[in-house]
């Protein structure tokens, strides 16, 4: 397979930061599966997936000194909440930078390890020749535009997502290659996580309550366990694949549920925290964006070196899809 | 039947409670969450107390009786040897990890299904190496045939520190406690013993055994 590189990441963070009070007394105390970060982001309504895409968009640009219209040929997005039902952010995206990528793929799955996803698929088109460039984009906007509805906020899962967007950009090249990648599928666990309204209408047909994400509650227990399970087994291993051991990781990045999650793999791994960073306490739950929004924090931080490997991981809704990547990392320049 | 009831003044002043009058499910998650760890480390599981079981295909009946019997431990140990009363109350000596004095008094309840044996190294009058035995009719708990054994040791201080070093006056013997560490795998390999040797047995209708020589 022809190496494609990961050679840069850029973060985007809405503006207004929520504390705890926000969401009612005592939140603070509360701990768990719902151990809240101490603040996060929300996004406004009027701000859009698109608009979060352009602004770290741009930084990445400049950082790399892209030219869009030469330099990205391969566009993914992935959106928690669309900005609109049918369309996807793509088109638009494509246009507001001044592109004309010849692959536009607007992912609608993979959720918290979509970055991984994105990363895998990106790698496999790049290396049959289709494309020399590619822009990795996601956003997660659930905080601000479901979890701070007057009904939801007071929920016991409300403060823990926080909004932000990440993107990344991959190229055709060996100078930060991709090791390998692993990406699986759990169909079975599909209808685990649900999009509800409390009166049990669908969630798009017109109705008075607000609409939240629910997990099955008869089924939590075995979501933690599956949880906690999955993310360590696809970093073994995708180090498997690349012939690493675990304990050749410089840093690792997953995504970032609630610190339970972020403790529980960390140990199964044997790593210790100073080589698994996370964002959680700052931003909370970024869904897919927590992979580059916690990776451009740590290259940022300087807490990942030239040529140090990286570990990337994570696993979707109550476990549908689980991934990991590994990366030997010259990005950045 | 009255409904059962209990005088809940007498819980006032005990801190610490977890009870669903006070702790909602949503509290009671957050601490099973958190008390919930992908892997354990060996220390946090097996540190102070030490716990085996198997299921073991032979009726419990029969594994009472032979665990009960003491001499069945020259038998299923690794390396509880020659033992021999000492005394007329049922204690015994014999040696352990070659040519260690090895005390030991078993302890049964026909009607608990309960084999404890009392243990020291060297003496026999403070017998503090104390494994707890539980056999369990494996119908009721897990509805196959057979029985279940729960084998527990405690981290008594003595583990730490040898008592009686006055016992020993070469000081060149590794002390029983520094063994700790690999307490589950042994008792994990000699719990495997037993199931063999009463699973052989029972499937080709020989006695339980132990047999003794004169």
């Amino acid at each position: 397979m022809l190496p494609i590189s990961l050679l840069g990441v850029a973060s985007y963070l809405p503006d207004e930061i929520v504390t705890n009070e926000f969401f009612g007394p005592g939140v603070s105390e509360r701990r768990g599966m719902f151990t809240p970060p101490t603040t996060r982001r929300h996004v406004s309504r009027e701000q859009t997936a698109a608009d979060m895409i352009e602004r770290a968009a741009a930084r990445l640009i400049a950082g790399l000194n892209l030219t869009p219209s030469r330099d990205i040929d391969v566009l993914f997005t992935n959106v928690t909440i669309p900005d609109q039902p049918f369309t996807g952010v793509g088109a638009e995206i494509a246009f507001r930078l001044g592109c004309q990528p010849r692959a536009v793929v607007d992912l609608h799955n993979t959720g918290c390890v979509s970055f991984v996803y994105m990363l895998q698929l990106a790698r496999e088109l790049m290396a049959g020749g289709g494309g020399k460039g590619a822009l990795l984009c996601n956003v997660q906007n659930a905080a601000g535009r479901v979890f701070r509805h007057p009904e939801v906020r007071t929920t016991r899962q409300a403060p823990v997502p926080g909004d932000g967007c990440g993107v990344a950009y991959v190229a055709a090249s060996a100078i930060s290659p991709v090791l390998a990648t692993v990406v699986e599928l759990h169909g079975e666990y599909a209808r685990d996580m649900t999009v509800a309204a409390d009166d049990g209408r669908q969630y798009w047909e017109p109705g008075p309550t607000p609409i939240r994400v629910a997990f099955t509650e008869t089924r939590v227990a075995s979501i933690i366990a599956r949880g906690n399970q999955l993310v360590p087994d696809r970093v073994r291993q995708v180090c498997g694949l690349a012939g690493k051991e675990v304990r050749d990781i410089d840093l690792l990045i997953t995504n970032q549920p609630n610190p339970i999650f972020l403790r529980n793999w960390r140990e199964a791994l044997e790593l210790p925290p100073s080589r698994h960073h996370d964002t959680y306490d700052v931003y909370g739950n970024l869904f897919g964006a927590g992979i580059p929004i916690s990776l451009e924090d740590a290259i940022a931080r300087g807490r990942l070196a030239r040529g140090a490997l990286l570990a990337l991981g994570g696993f979707a809704h109550a476990g549908d899809y689980s991934g990991a990547a590994l990366i030997s990392w010259r990005g950045g320049e | 039947m009255s409904e059962g009831t209990v005088d809940l003044s007498g819980l006032s002043g005990i801190p610490g409670l977890i009870r669903c009058e006070e702790y909602d499910r949503d509290s009671m998650g957050e601490q099973l969450t958190e008390l919930t760890h992908t892997v354990y480390p060996h220390e946090h599981v097996f540190g102070e107390y030490c716990t085996v079981h198997a299921h073991i295909e032979c009726p419990p009946e029969r594994v009472f009786e032979y665990m009960a019997n003491p001499y069945s431990l020259l038998e299923w140990t690794y390396s509880v040897r020659k033992l021999r009363p000492v005394g007329g109350d049922g204690l015994l000596v014999g040696e352990d990890a070659a040519s260690t004095p090895l005390y030991c008094r078993t302890i049964s309840h026909r009607e608990a299904m309960t084999v404890d044996y009392h243990c020291a190294w060297d003496q026999g009058d403070e017998l503090w190496m104390i494994y707890l035995n539980r056999i369990i009719p494996a119908e009721a708990v897990l509805k196959r045939t057979g029985s279940v054994v729960i084998w527990t040791n405690c981290r008594h201080p003595y583990y730490r520190a040898n008592p009686f070093p006055e016992r020993e006056p070469r000081g060149e013997r590794m002390w029983v406690g520094e063994l700790w560490p690999l307490f589950y795998a042994g008792h994990t390999i000699e719990l495997r013993n037993l199931k063999l040797i009463l699973e052989h047995r029972y499937r080709l209708g020989l006695p339980a055994g132990p047999i003794l020589r004169d």
